[in-house]
């Protein structure tokens, strides 16, 4: 019966083949470390807050008189409405942290090279989604920071040359942050996960055509690639329970870990809390927005420091294949990267003061150098290592690795 | 698959059938919370009795309360009335007029059709669906049309003579 | 707690001066049956008349372990249904202190510190030279001394420090009511996931067995 179900699909849609091609007969690196489980737990997240945001928006009301009321009506009256609540906040923080795991696994990893340029950008693209996602997404419990926050992110558009008051007049359709503001916020913030969606599916095609990459940073034999499904399944399905056995542990017994305590308060127009920061995931982005005495010219760093991850397959100039494995410097480089990344975020979350503002501004030079000087420490890097040979593990993986066709064609 | 791998093949399947209900069941458990918070929330159950005070409704009149979002209709019959319905079996849902009234001047039904969930409009002999013109009399009792039941009598008692709590 | 409170929590291990008198006190709150019912009672009959629990209904309280006749009593004449509104009119309260009492629903979740914020609040007022009643938490706060901290004596206070132990405790309650059954459910959850996860190991484990 079974069979002729699918025999009978098949003749009108090809499932078998379509399983085949992109599961059972998928060929997937079999060194790839858990660093490789992320993206699967990103795409396990997406739907996470897809499905519990659709049952959050059968109680939530977008009304500046009603939003805050209505949150705390979920909490309270709504059956399980407190746990489909603290899964989608829990699981907007969550998000945050896979996909940063993904990205600085790539960096680390160099997978961003070629011809894995369009899978980085259509990473990139998601990022930026998720940002604007999570950003309209944190106005709608209508708390304190959820106020202030969009407020001031609203306000950056003024810094837009000639027309910036106006193009924050009709970001917010009101002169405040107010009622047109969080509903069209509600709107968009329903709007983004199809886009989101749409973009994944690219991100996953372009996976299947290139492949993974792996540790070693270069394309590996026939005999090292294994089917996706069973191997990968299993070990993905493996990581997501580790995964959700942590994230249960902060949704049940540490939900308001990521809440800020004033966004308990309901928003008042009329007074500023008397520390605001933005979400943590926002942090190191703001550090680099306060680190710029020009309005201008900080929100113009902020949008760089965000987009200039795109740059990252000119930027990095050398040949020697994979990411930091075999490269010191920047491996170096990426170290000290991520211990930057974590000031600039620990900075954010200070007030701003002498000090702080001081290593901020430090930080968000170090941030930029370390793009702008890799495509010089790149060729460099090359330069010394090949001068001092390469390291007989590289050199014999590039030995037993190597397809026997670009050696054909280099003779 | 080779055939010694046969014992361990086995070994597997045992263990895949068993993650396998553990998962399906987790998934299924972990369903009935979105499942559930689409029932009515704590404040619907528990909204509360709604009290009619019955000291301004003239014979004859009809007040329409709500409880619980329902309509309620409150009917004061007259004399006339009552002898009327106490003769009366009913329609097609039969039932004797003393079992459906506390006290045989106030008539107390939820004014929602049986049918199909539309409220039916007074008339002289009872109440009129505007939908499908189920015909009601002045018990509450279905006399023609579609409807297969009569008007549901909620749960009510007199807190006072001229005082009813429903709910 | 959020992520900036443990930050401030971080800093405030760093900087054992900031400990002064306008500091949170770092108390147990008692958060037995027992308490936050008479914690209850406390926040009904003295802060009810001027502060909402608009989130709260009288019907929540059952919750509690209150009989129905009990909650009955503290409502003072309110359907169960009815949530715990302040007995001062809005306006009459802006007029008396210059705004309206903010709510307490979330109170405890609502100040850096939480709970500790409440507690210290409640047993921060003082008197200062002029005799003007003030508090070192929230100077020149216009809520009166309610609980009379400011005048009473060292054997009074040990009474009024448990009321306000008791009235936090159960402004916790009131800012979370789920909070119990949340963890219940959280201790099947995690037990649940350990098992599965376990047994997919094992899957795992078995499937890359086959690559040799």
């Amino acid at each position: 019966m079974a069979q002729r179900l699918i025999a009978w699909i098949d003749q009108r849609f090809p499932l078998t083949s379509f399983i085949k091609r992109e599961l059972t007969d998928y060929l997937t690196p079999r060194n790839l470390s858990y660093w490789w489980n992320f993206g699967f737990l990103a795409g396990f997240l997406l739907m996470l807050q897809i499905i519990s945001g659709v049952f959050l928006a059968m109680h939530y009301k977008p009304d500046v008189n009603l939003a805050f009321d209505s949150v705390q009506h979920i909490m309270r009256e709504v059956n399980y409405g407190w746990l489909i609540r603290y899964l989608h906040s829990t699981g907007a923080s969550a998000f945050f942290v896979v996909v940063y795991i993904h990205m600085a696994r790539t960096l680390y990893y160099g997978s961003y090279r070629a011809p894995r340029e369009l899978m980085w950008w259509s990473g990139q693209v998601l990022l930026i989604l998720l940002m604007a996602s999570a950003f309209m997404g944190y106005l709608l419990p209508w708390g304190q920071m959820s106020y202030w926050g969009a407020q001031v992110i609203t306000s950056l558009f003024g810094a837009t040359p000639l027309i910036g008051d106006e193009i924050v007049l009709w970001l917010r359709g009101d002169f405040v942050v107010g009622d047109a503001t969080l509903n069209r916020f509600f709107a968009l913030h329903y709007l983004v996960p199809f886009f989101i969606v749409g973009m994944v599916i690219i991100h996953l095609v372009a996976l299947h055509h290139v492949k993974s990459s792996n540790p070693s940073g270069i394309n590996l034999a026939d005999k090292d690639n294994i089917p996706f499904h069973p191997y990968f399944t299993a070990k993905d399905l493996f990581g997501l329970g580790v995964f959700l056995i942590i994230f249960c542990g902060f949704v049940f017994f540490a939900p308001e870990f990521f809440i800020e305590a004033a966004n308990n308060i309901p928003a008042n127009p009329l007074q500023t809390p008397p520390h605001i920061v933005p979400e943590w995931y926002f942090l190191p982005f703001y550090t680099i927005l306060r680190a710029i005495p020009d309005t201008l010219g900080g929100v113009v760093a902020m949008g760089l420091s965000i987009l200039i991850f795109a740059a990252m397959p000119f930027l990095d100039r050398s040949r020697i294949p994979g990411g930091a494995r075999f490269r010191p410097f920047y491996r170096a480089m990426f170290y000290i990267f991520m211990v930057d990344v974590a000031v600039l975020a620990y900075v954010g979350s200070q007030p701003p003061g002498g000090l702080t503002f001081k290593i901020g501004v430090a930080a968000t030079v170090i941030y930029f150098a370390a793009f702008l000087t890799l495509p010089f420490l790149s060729r460099w890097e090359e330069r010394w290592l090949r001068a001092r040979g390469l390291p007989p593990a590289l050199q014999a993986l590039l030995d037993s690795e190597t397809e026997p066709k670009p050696r054909r064609e280099a003779r | 698959m080779a055939e010694d791998e046969g014992v361990d093949e086995k070994r597997r399947d045992f263990l895949l059938t068993v993650t396998g209900t553990v998962g399906v069941a987790g998934i299924a458990a972990a369903c009935w919370p979105f499942i559930s918070s689409m029932n009515p929330t704590l404040d619907v159950q528990t909204q509360s009795n709604t009290e009619v005070d019955l000291s301004g409704v003239a014979a004859g009149a009809t007040r329409t309360v709500a409880w619980r979002g329902k309509p309620v209709f409150v009917v004061h019959r007259t004399p006339q009335q009552i002898a009327a319905m106490a003769q009366s079996a009913g329609g097609k849902d039969p039932a004797p007029d003393q079992a459906r009234v506390q006290e045989p001047q106030w008539l107390v039904v939820v004014g929602i059709c049986t049918h199909l969930g539309c409220v039916p409009n007074k008339t002289e002999e009872g109440w009129l669906c505007p939908c499908h013109g189920s015909v009601f009399d002045n018990s509450g009792r279905v006399l023609q049309g579609p409807a297969p039941r009569n008007l549901e009598v909620p749960p009510y008692h007199f807190a006072a003579t001229d005082k009813i709590v429903i709910g | 707690m959020s992520l900036r409170m443990f930050i401030c929590f971080i800093s405030l291990l760093t900087a054992q001066a900031a400990w002064g008198e306008g500091a949170l006190k770092d108390v147990e709150i008692d958060h037995s049956p027992a308490a936050l019912r008479r914690g209850a009672a406390t926040v009904t009959s003295v802060c009810l008349p001027c502060h909402s629990l608009k989130y709260l209904h009288y019907r929540d309280l059952l919750k509690l372990g209150f009989s129905p006749e009990e909650v009955t009593g503290l409502s003072m004449g309110n359907k169960p249904e009815a949530a715990l509104l302040a007995l001062m009119p809005p306006d009459i309260g802006e007029q008396t202190y210059g705004r309206v009492p903010p709510d307490l629903s979330l109170m405890a979740k609502a100040r850096e510190g939480g709970p500790h914020y409440t507690y210290s609040l409640l047993t921060g007022f003082y008197q200062d030279k002029t005799g003007e009643t003030n508090n070192h938490l929230y100077p020149s706060i216009r809520m009166p001394d309610i609980l009379g901290w400011s005048s009473a004596d060292a054997a009074q206070r040990a009474v009024l420090e448990t009321q306000a132990n008791e009235a936090t405790a159960f402004l916790v309650w009131a800012a979370d009511p789920r909070a119990a059954e949340r963890k219940r459910l959280g201790y099947y959850t995690i037990a649940y996931l350990v098992l599965l996860t376990g047994l997919l190991y094992l899957i795992k484990r078995k499937v890359w067995a086959r690559l040799g």
